[in-house]
């Protein structure tokens, strides 16, 4: 870490409850979490702790039942959902476990596609000039025109990757990101992305893998929906 | 998200499944070609009206005899329409100031050496007055917008009288090139020819005439004529009294149906029709004028209007549910695509404004298409209304126009629809 804490995330009393068939469901019973600039944070926890839940409300993807967060300078949970729209298109980049590539779109175009959505600020060669900046930096240049379908799993992941840097994002949000490939590959993206960590990016990873949680610099655990910091018990000890 | 990616965007939506677009393109298709039909039936039946107008003024109502089948023969109703229920009418009628009619024959004229083939023309004495009212042929070298008199059309001499078509007079009038053929540069004033076996005096040559439209000008030479009273014809002529068709000018264009009324009465007593038991009667006449025409025309093709306004509404709204249909069936397809899409940024209007620009894009298709198909079955249409279709120009933006109007209408629910899904829902959706 270099030393300079800026915080990025900042929430405070986070409750999320969900109605599911007559029962109500907490999936987050007050979740008080600082981030700072440049720190790799992996989210631990079982299934239906509530880890995924947290991500997508620190992604803006979903809105608390109560609690404050500040993501760098903005009390965001005030904003319409086309405010936070923006505000995810600019602050925030997604990485999925299923990569969530756009079918028929190439590589580049896959790449760029959070650039169309800011308002004509890129023009379309902007956009691919950026997008191939991106596909270099992940190793995928020569890979710029193919379709998703054509690309390896490990690749289709660079690409969602790439995607997630191009608006050049306060904080990289990773879903499970190597949930859906084989060991060796995983082992790459997550090597790709302590790369990207070690170049200053904040990255907040949703993982219940700990050879896996090991890449980043600080591991937190969900468990019924409430946050520790540490690995989780049964692992640790 | 700018225009271009917008419509970039869009038209990748639309061309990843070509086929269903065009199947749901169908319906606008043959609703914007039965617009473009309609109107061009409209339009056509109204240049037909106008061109059928330049035969028959405002002011004048024809008269022809009444047809009737009579086993799959057709024959006169009743009497025959003769010449002298024309020829008196302007004496007995009020309000008729003039009539018209003619009668035609083929026949051989000879003045010494020269003998001619040529069509007799059996005319009343105004004949030179319908000439110029008809406004066809005009005297040569006069210029445009004079006004022009009898005594223009007239080179030497006169025409026949009231008297000479009711006598049968053994008279004739000459068109200009009729007289140099026969007389050379002879003044053939005064002359007597041979029609056939018939002796007669030519007492006047007409001016040199030619048509005042250039293009009608391949229909032969309006200066090779030959007028005759049109009872002298008759008498020459036929051994039967033939049936003609006589043109009354009504001296007030304002009481046409007053003057019908008047016809009515004055043929009923000519022709010795009386009431039935109703108080009806059955004319062996027909009267027509430029109301009857104009308002058969547009009831013949209002009818058909309306067949295709109906056909064009259904289809435009079949079509219309058609698009609204794919486009909730692609919504659905592409949820997860509106996931990503809300995921890095995309706000409800860009959503909104995808999905219903794809369902303009195919409605617009649809339309242009459409416009093709009308266009090209406007002949067909012309064939099942008696050969009268016209494009109007002004339906080809109006199809547009409509087209762009049912995809926006049919479009913006799968558009609502697709920018309310739930992004975390739409991430996870298989």
């Amino acid at each position: 870490m270099n030393g300079m804490s800026r915080v990025v995330i900042q929430t405070a009393g986070l409750r999320r409850e969900y109605a599911m068939g007559g029962a109500v469901v907490h999936a987050l019973r007050g979740v008080d979490l600082t981030v700072q600039a440049g720190e790799f944070l992996a989210l631990m926890g079982s299934s239906g702790s509530g880890k995924s839940t947290l991500l997508n409300m620190i992604g803006l993807l979903d809105r608390p039942t109560a609690g404050r967060y500040r993501l760098e300078d903005v009390e965001v949970f005030s904003l319409s959902r086309d405010d936070l729209a923006t505000i995810r298109g600019r602050r925030i980049g997604f990485v999925f476990q299923n990569f969530n590539l756009l079918p028929r779109y190439s590589t580049w175009e896959n790449v760029a596609l959070p650039l169309t959505y800011r308002g004509g600020e890129y023009r379309s060669e902007e956009q691919y000039k950026k997008a191939m900046q991106m596909l270099r930096r992940v190793g995928l240049g020569p890979r710029a025109v193919h379709q998703p379908m054509e690309l390896s799993g490990g690749e289709r992941q660079r690409v969602a990757i790439a995607r997630a840097l191009v608006t050049e994002p306060a904080v990289l949000l990773a879903d499970e990101p190597t949930g859906n490939l084989d060991s060796a590959t995983g082992k790459e993206i997550m090597s790709l992305l302590s790369e990207i960590h070690a170049e200053g990016k904040t990255i907040i990873m949703v993982t219940h893998d700990m050879s896996i949680a090991r890449y980043a610099s600080r591991v937190c655990t969900m468990r019924d929906g409430m946050l520790t910091e540490g690995e989780p018990a049964y692992v640790a000890g | 998200m700018s225009l271009g990616d917008l419509l970039r965007t869009s038209l990748r939506g639309v061309s990843a499944n070509k086929l269903r677009a065009v199947l749901t393109m169908l319906g606008i298709i043959i609703g914007v070609a039965s617009v473009i039909a309609m109107l061009a039936l409209g339009n056509g039946a109204r240049a037909a009206v106008e061109s059928r107008f330049r035969f028959l003024g405002a002011n004048q109502v024809q008269i022809s005899t009444q047809m009737a089948f009579d086993d799959d023969e057709l024959v006169t109703a009743g009497k025959e329409l003769t010449y002298e229920d024309g020829l008196l009418m302007p004496e007995e009628v009020e309000l008729v100031d003039r009539i018209d009619m003619s009668i035609s024959a083929d026949a051989k004229a000879r003045f010494g050496r020269a003998t001619l083939g040529i069509r007799i023309s059996g005319v009343t004495a105004s004949a030179v007055e319908t000439i110029i009212s008809a406004g066809e042929v005009q005297p040569v070298n006069r210029p445009d917008g004079e006004v022009l008199t009898l005594d223009d059309y007239l080179a030497d001499g006169r025409f026949f009288t009231f008297n000479e078509v009711l006598e049968q007079g053994p008279v004739c009038v000459l068109g200009s090139q009729t007289a140099t053929d026969l007389f050379g540069g002879d003044n053939p004033i005064g002359q007597t020819i041979w029609v056939n076996r018939n002796r007669c005096e030519v007492i006047g040559v007409l001016s040199e005439l030619e048509f005042i439209d250039e293009s009608r000008r391949y229909q032969g030479n309006p200066n090779e004529n030959l007028f005759m009273p049109i009872s002298t014809v008759i008498q020459m002529f036929y051994e039967e009294e033939p049936s003609v068709m006589i043109t009354a000018f009504v001296s007030d264009e304002s009481r046409m149906d007053e003057a019908k009324d008047q016809i009515k009465s004055y043929l009923r007593a000519r022709h010795d029709i009386q009431p039935d038991a109703n108080g009806e009667y059955e004319d062996d006449f027909n009267l027509t004028t430029r109301k009857d025409i104009l308002g058969a025309q547009q009831e013949a093709a209002n009818t058909f209007s309306l067949l295709l306004a109906a056909m064009a509404i259904v289809s435009l709204i079949v079509g219309g549910i058609g698009i609204m249909n794919v486009m909730l069936v692609s919504v659905t397809e592409r949820t997860r695509e509106v996931g990503v899409r809300l995921a890095v940024g995309a706000r409800s209007r860009d959503i909104i404004l995808q999905f219903l620009l794809e369902a303009m894009l195919i409605s617009i298709g649809g339309g242009v298409l459409g416009v093709a198909v009308g266009i090209l079955s406007i002949p067909l249409a012309a064939s099942l209304n008696s050969g009268i279709a016209l494009l109007e120009p002004g339906s080809i933006p109006l199809a547009l126009i409509v087209s762009i109007v049912v995809g926006i209408l049919f479009g913006i629910y799968p558009a609502l629809r697709a920018a309310r899904l739930d992004p975390i829902e739409a991430l996870r959706y298989e």
